[in-house]
């Protein structure tokens, strides 16, 4: 796409392991144009962190690596060590979850955030250190010319993360990728964290690649939202699309097993069975297909390809919900009373449950 | 917040367990004390989940246990079965006659992996309070409720009983968990953060297996979380904290429904979607909270809240009733109430 900072094309990681090759990202690829959030919400084993240090090119170097990475016309994966140096932190920056692990112990506050912009824009000591102060004040910290010599540890989760955050934005970064920023910390935080995030972004023009476990996060955050699952892509769109209308069952059944703020109490969850797959193992079909409620026999050889759903909306799905393929199938499971994979179609409509030995394998 | 006050407590009919004026101090060194849960009371009825909400710090874990005496509590009382001849004060307990009363309250913790023991078989973990429990060695019997109770938490026993934690998912150890907690029969089910650790797929089945447990064994649970979503959707009954004390109380849909303590409100309006009862612009508070070492005069929210006033630093609000099994330790709650103060 013209104009896209980032343009990510199939890109794949595998790490080989003792057990076998972890095929951690099969084949994601999307774009983003500057000063736009891309929302990456998947489970554990998803991939999307993987995706994200691939990006930055921080993956170890036993991962193997393919597909391209191309930000502002540069291939990321051809970069030279040397220049990628001043590129991390310059043009693309990363804040990770546990800001106590981000963060030096021994070193102040502020020699921490002035550090970068002595190394990459040439800063005096001095300069650097006010400027570390201005960060602060930006980033909310209360009385920031004292936080400027306070180590980590007398600071709240809170505030290292808006330390972690002003660190990030100090030398006026294009791109940050945020890796589950908010998941170490207490939900009012949580929500000035987020806030303050898409703030900067703004003022700054931005782009901002956030990373999370839970959709409630990204919805009314993010301009484009990718759901990924055992490392592939399983539907991207914008926000509001995504949420009025999902084609994927995994984006549907994400939805229906959280438990919402103003449902009643005793309302029985939609389960999601079984557990997210090992992605040891090279499979034929879709993923997610064991534990989806639509599948139909062609889930179980053929891998579904993303395909357009409308403007910006791909799905990779045989039966995406809410089309007729989609709507066939799962009446089909739920007259059949089981899905082709053999899963047991009554557990989710069950209202008072049963133990079932028959199922014990499967389940997380 | 003040939590103090026992307008709440709801007499003897059919409660199981009746918490009253805990304290829970730890020593910080220095001279100095953490003052962890401060005069904090509850009841619960038989059959019904109280869920604990608050985020960390508030004391809510170390309220849970508490409740089990791990460690005692600096001072009030706990007691089972209150007001019946089988009264029973767990606080007054030591020795042998504490342990005599342990299996009718068991616990499940946040992290399953960590909380089974690596080296043990899961039909070993699972049956070990049986052994300890069982009159005279009968193998057989134990062997025939261990699995029993596997398959009730969807753990097939004739593939699983042999095989190690680590052999297992994070899901898979919290039903293991499980098993282990009610094989006892236990009265009282003490889940703190069971689904905290865990993927959101796999959540909603631990839910969904806690609620069935619940009616097949008749369990009464407490439920420590900081999901708000997930507290509401367990329980009966829900308590907020704060910094040690009890904000507000009330039936999970009231509460939810009509929240009154400013600090109800800020967790309500700070959760990714916020509930529709309250506006998202009242999450704007401060992030630090003080220190339980030192914590604030008067209402210990007061540093935080929209509405202190002077008041609020010289007087603790003591909970009063809001409403029918609602209540509310604030001198400015939300909702129009009686004025208690």
């Amino acid at each position: 796409m013209a104009g896209a900072l980032l343009t990510v094309q199939d890109l794949r990681v595998g790490f080989l392991t003792e057990q076998g090759l972890v095929r951690a990202v099969e084949g994601v690829s999307f774009d983003l144009e500057p000063g736009q959030t891309l929302g990456v919400v998947g489970e554990s084993g998803s991939g999307k962190s993987v995706t994200a240090k691939a990006l930055m090119n921080l993956l170890p170097s036993y991962a193997q690596v393919g597909g391209t990475v191309d930000f502002d016309g540069r291939d990321m994966f051809a970069m030279a060590a040397s220049r990628e140096k001043h590129f991390w932190g310059v043009e693309m920056t990363m804040v990770f979850q546990d800001p106590m692990t981000s963060l030096n112990p021994v070193k102040k506050v502020g020699e921490q955030i002035a550090e970068s912009l002595r190394v990459h824009l040439g800063r005096s000591r001095r300069d650097a250190l006010a400027e570390a102060g201005d960060l602060l004040e930006q980033v909310g910290i209360p009385e920031p010319g004292a936080r400027l010599t306070q180590y980590p540890h007398e600071l709240s989760g809170g505030l290292r993360q808006r330390v972690v955050i002003a660190m990030a934005l100090a030398c006026g970064p294009r791109l940050l990728i945020a890796d589950e920023p908010t998941t170490a910390l207490d939900v009012t935080v949580q929500k000035h964290i987020l806030d303050l995030l898409d703030d900067l972004r703004r003022a700054r023009g931005m782009a901002m690649i956030l990373i999370t476990h839970d959709l409630g996060v990204v919805k009314g955050r993010a301009d484009e939202v990718m759901v990924m699952y055992a490392g592939h892509t399983m539907e991207e769109a914008p926000t509001t699309t995504l949420f009025a209308e999902m084609r994927h069952p995994y984006t549907e059944a994400l939805l229906e097993t959280i438990p919402r703020i103003d449902t009643p109490s005793h309302t029985r969850l939609v389960p999601i069975p079984g557990r997210p797959p090992e992605v040891i193992e090279v499979l034929d079909g879709c993923p997610f297909a064991p534990r989806c409620r639509y599948s139909i026999a062609r889930c179980l050889t053929n891998q579904p390809d993303l395909t357009s759903h409308g403007a910006g909306h791909l799905c990779a799905c045989h039966a995406p919900v809410g089309t007729p393929s989609g709507t066939q199938a799962r009446s089909a499971n739920e007259s059949a009373g089981t899905t082709a994979t053999g899963l047991d179609m009554d557990q989710f409509t069950r209202n008072v449950p049963v133990a079932d030995p028959g199922q014990s394998g499967a389940e997380g | 917040m003040a939590g103090s006050g026992t307008a709440h407590l709801r007499g003897h009919d059919e409660m199981v367990l009746r918490v009253e004026n805990l304290v829970m101090e730890f020593p910080a060194g220095h001279h100095q004390v953490v003052h962890a849960v401060s005069d904090v009371s509850f009841d619960i009825r038989r059959g019904e989940t109280l869920g604990i909400v608050g985020e960390s710090g508030c004391g809510k874990s170390t309220t849970a246990r508490a409740i089990v005496q791990l460690p005692p509590p600096t001072s009030g009382r706990v007691v089972l079965d209150p007001g019946t001849d089988r009264e029973t004060e767990l606080t007054a307990l030591v020795g042998e006659d504490l342990r005599q009363v342990r299996p009718r309250l068991q616990m499940i913790f946040q992290d399953p992996i960590s909380s089974l023991n690596p080296r043990r078989r899961v039909r070993d973990i699972v049956g070990e309070g049986l052994h300890i429990w069982a009159e005279e060695s009968d193998d057989e019997r134990i062997r025939a409720r261990v699995d029993e109770v596997l398959e009730a938490v969807g753990i097939d026993p004739t593939v699983a009983a042999n095989r190690r934690p680590h052999e297992f998912s994070g899901g898979q150890c919290q039903r293991i968990s499980i098993a282990r907690a009610v094989v006892l029969e236990p009265e009282i089910l003490i889940c703190d953060e069971p689904v905290s650790a865990l993927d959101v797929s796999v959540q909603a089945q631990i839910l969904n297996l806690l609620e069935e447990m619940k009616l097949r064994y008749g369990l009464t649970l407490v439920f420590i979380g900081h999901d708000l979503s997930v507290v509401r959707n367990v329980s009966d009954r829900v308590i907020v904290m704060y910094l040690g004390k009890v904000c507000e109380v009330g039936g999970a849909d009231a509460l939810y429904s009509a929240p009154a303590h400013p600090y109800t409100r800020v967790l309500l309006a700070s959760a990714p979607e916020p509930a529709s009862t309250v506006d998202g612009s009242e999450a704007a508070i401060g992030d630090e909270i003080p220190s339980p070492m030192d914590p604030p005069s008067g209402c210990r929210f007061r540093t935080r809240c929209p509405r202190a006033d002077d008041r609020c630093t010289t007087e603790e609000p003591i909970l009063r009733t809001l409403d029918d099994d609602h209540f509310v330790a604030c001198h400015y709650p939300t909702a129009a109430g009686p004025s208690g103060a």
